[in-house]
């Protein structure tokens, strides 16, 4: 793994370096999610295992995993925090910083390459004025660099939030971020 | 039972034991990383590999459970292979940094390297470089470079402490065992990591860089720290003396045993051993005229008290012994009181501070021996010693052990009392406020210094054995006890710690056909006792 790639997970590895903290009294479920949480957690023989479910709520909820958000989800799980730090750790798309509102992650892996991945990739950081794994000051935009997302047919491509890009140029990424707010 | 055949030889065991265990009874050594016998399967380090006949390929023996008619072999080349394999898996990112490391000498990654690796490294890449030197707490320091990821620390703190504060965080080469941001292991057993930690990774803050462990001595020997009398090994530097500023006990280690403490020892047992090389130990027997204080021989400070417990009528004498002494000693003390007919003895002293108990090993009782002052009828109202040397009934008070002036008790009625009595003498091995306010004070050994037994709570007689000398002209109780008996005329019979307690076995019905070779290294129940639940 190289120190540029970086989805935000595994760009600080120290988990103090986290950007800020939520606040406490806001981290907390509603009646109808904590009705899920338990609905979830009735799904597996050992409850624990909902918890990659119950986190991704947690984060579309919150923002991100704060180690308030992983107290919190201990607590629901009567988890000792250090285990679901180690889940949230170990996976990539629990967001451990506040990301920007917009999430743009473009493919690295070998077929984009070929196609001129790093060139698009070059021209995003200049363009965002942010190394992959960062975000903009701005708030605005959060840029990745990630594994394949499985459209290689139409390399180099990106995903922007829920929504992915094809066949891209320099030209049709600047099109791309001008429509982001 | 199932019957197996291990590298040829046959072995029964009990349903549900894996090879691991299987092997061992089969005097086979399966090497292994991540199992431990105290802890849940993690299936983790995959180093012990054995071949199983009819399986086509090598299978992990600790969760393989033995069934009959198996047949394992731990020594087909396939299984050296793979073993040399995962051995280079395990080592292609640690450090080579066994020279400033503190487990070398007793670290598994170079006793399995030496003998089932031997392979020529071929990692030239630069290694993954992790924290090193983090303090998980009071006790405990990380290298995580070092980390093997076995995760025994990890299942430690789950299963046994059921305080969760470790786990493996991130994944792939950046693996690393941690701790939740912003928490501290800081349980009452955090200690125990150091010893399931197969490699220098979790290392022992307090023993650090003292001494190299192959300078170590050791002796067999049971905590005094409280009343579970949990089985330890005392490891001794006493070939390098000018290491640890000359302190000579440098560390305890559990010593396993199935009816006491498994495989663990409390941080308060492990730590708490600093007494013994302080420098409050009391070196010589020292008389107190008013203000000065000189010291004496052994031959004054005997006939000083033997011609105290001679010249008092016996209701005048009272005896404070100390639940913290031997067996031995206490036979030594029952032996004198009987000849003195001294009837006022007592061995109880409330602490200030009530102690601490928990369901795993940590008992209130702070003491080793109480239930062998009990059997020996020591058992007394120590107050009402208290009180009658505050009365000025009790012209001669002796104390073993106890700082009367940090009890319970209020320290006006202490102080009186000290002050009431003619004659106060203190037995003990560390000098306090009561011993300073004696008459007399004779130096004890520590218990590290002397062989001895303890009964602890359930009634388990248990051997400590001696690791080193005692400091100054320190003895043993019952040595000094039977010295007293000597001058007042009893034949002198008792030259070591064994020969009191063949006395104590053939006294009463409690310690009946007790030995110390039937004690043997795990200790032997006295007649009537029940042993307790053991400890989960």
């Amino acid at each position: 793994m190289s120190e540029t790639d970086g989805a935000p997970s595994t760009s600080n590895r120290t988990p103090a370096a986290h950007a800020g903290l939520s606040d406490p009294a806001t981290t907390v479920f509603s009646a109808a999610q904590l009705t899920e949480v338990r609905r979830l957690q009735s799904l597996y023989p050992d409850p624990r295992g909902a918890l990659l479910p119950v986190l991704y709520m947690a984060q579309e909820t919150f923002g991100w995993i704060s180690l308030e958000v992983e107290e919190y989800v201990a607590g629901l799980f009567s988890l000792s925090p250090a285990h679901v730090h180690e889940v949230v750790t170990f996976y990539t798309l629990y967001f451990r910083e506040r990301p920007g509102r917009h999430v743009v992650s473009v493919c690295h892996n070998l077929s984009c390459h070929l196609a001129g991945a790093p060139g698009i990739i070059a021209h995003l950081k200049r363009r965002l004025g942010v190394d992959p794994g960062e975000t903009t000051e701005d708030g605005r935009v959060t840029l990745l660099s990630v594994e394949c997302l499985c459209a290689c047919e139409a390399a180099p491509m990106m995903q922007v939030d829920d929504r992915y890009e094809l066949n891209l140029t320099p030209t049709t990424v600047d099109r791309i971020l001008e429509g982001l707010a | 039972m199932p019957k197996l055949t291990v590298n040829g030889k046959e072995v029964e065991v009990p349903a549900g034991t894996n090879l691991i265990e299987a092997a061992r009874s089969a005097g086979v050594e399966v090497p292994h990383y991540c199992y431990h016998p105290g802890l849940s399967i993690a299936g983790q380090c995959r180093l012990c590999m054995v071949d199983i006949e009819k399986t086509p390929r090598p299978t992990i023996a600790c969760n393989t459970v033995a069934a009959d008619g198996m047949v394992v072999l731990t020594e087909t080349d396939r299984v050296r292979e793979t073993r040399k394999s995962i051995m280079e898996f395990h080592l292609i990112n640690h450090p080579l940094d066994c020279p400033v490391c503190d487990q070398a000498g007793e670290c598994w990654l170079q006793i399995y390297y030496m003998k089932y690796g031997l392979y020529d490294p071929r990692m030239t890449d630069e290694k993954v470089h992790k924290p090193k030197a983090v303090p998980l707490g009071p006790h405990v320091i990380l290298d995580a470079e070092r980390c093997i990821l076995c995760s025994r620390c990890v299942r430690f703190c789950d299963e046994i402490t059921g305080t969760g504060e470790l786990g493996i965080f991130e994944r792939g080469d950046h693996s690393e065992i941690g701790l939740f941001p912003g928490a501290e292991l800081d349980n009452k057993y955090s200690g125990n990591v150091v010893d399931i930690c197969p490699v220098g990774a979790l290392t022992d803050r307090d023993f650090r860089f003292q001494v190299r462990v192959w300078y170590l001595e050791t002796a067999k020997s049971v905590c005094p720290g409280c009343a579970r009398g949990c089985n330890i090994e005392v490891h001794v530097n006493r070939r390098r003396p000018h290491h640890a500023e000359g302190r000579r006990v440098a560390r305890l280690k559990p010593r396993f045993n199935a009816d006491v403490n498994q495989w663990w020892i409390c941080d308060a047992g492990r730590y708490g051993f600093g007494s013994v090389d302080a420098k409050d130990r009391l070196l010589v027997p020292t008389r107190r005229d008013g203000e000065t204080t000189s010291d004496a021989t052994w031959d004054e400070a005997i006939a000083a008290v033997a011609a105290a417990v001679r010249r008092f009528p016996p209701d005048e004498v009272g005896v404070i012994a100390s639940p913290r002494m031997s067996n031995e000693d206490l036979v030594a003390l029952r032996r004198l009181l009987d000849i003195c007919t001294i009837q006022r003895v007592a061995f109880g002293v409330p602490p200030r501070v009530p102690g601490d108990e928990d369901d795993i090993l940590i008992r209130a009782d702070k003491s080793p021996n109480a239930q062998g002052a009990e059997l020996m009828g020591l058992a007394g109202d120590a107050r009402a010693i208290l009180g009658a040397a505050c009365g000025r009934r009790l012209k001669c008070l002796w104390i073993f052990g106890h700082d009367l002036l940090a009890s319970a008790w209020p320290e006006a009625e202490v102080r009186e009392a000290l002050d009431g009595a003619e004659m106060v003498i203190f037995t003990g091995t560390n000098s306090n406020p009561t011993s300073e306010r004696a008459h007399w004070v004779l130096p004890a050994a520590a218990w590290v210094e002397r062989d001895g037994t303890y009964t602890n709570f359930e009634g388990r007689v248990q051997r400590f054995r001696q690791a080193v000398e005692p400091l100054g002209q320190a003895l043993a109780e019952w040595e000094m006890l039977g010295r007293v008996l000597a001058a007042l005329g009893e034949a002198p019979s008792a030259t070591r710690a064994e020969h009191w307690f063949r006395r104590l076995a053939t006294a009463g019905p409690s310690f009946a056909g007790l030995s110390y070779q039937a004690l043997g290294d795990t200790g032997r129940l006295v007649a009537g006792s029940v042993a307790a639940r053991a400890p989960r």
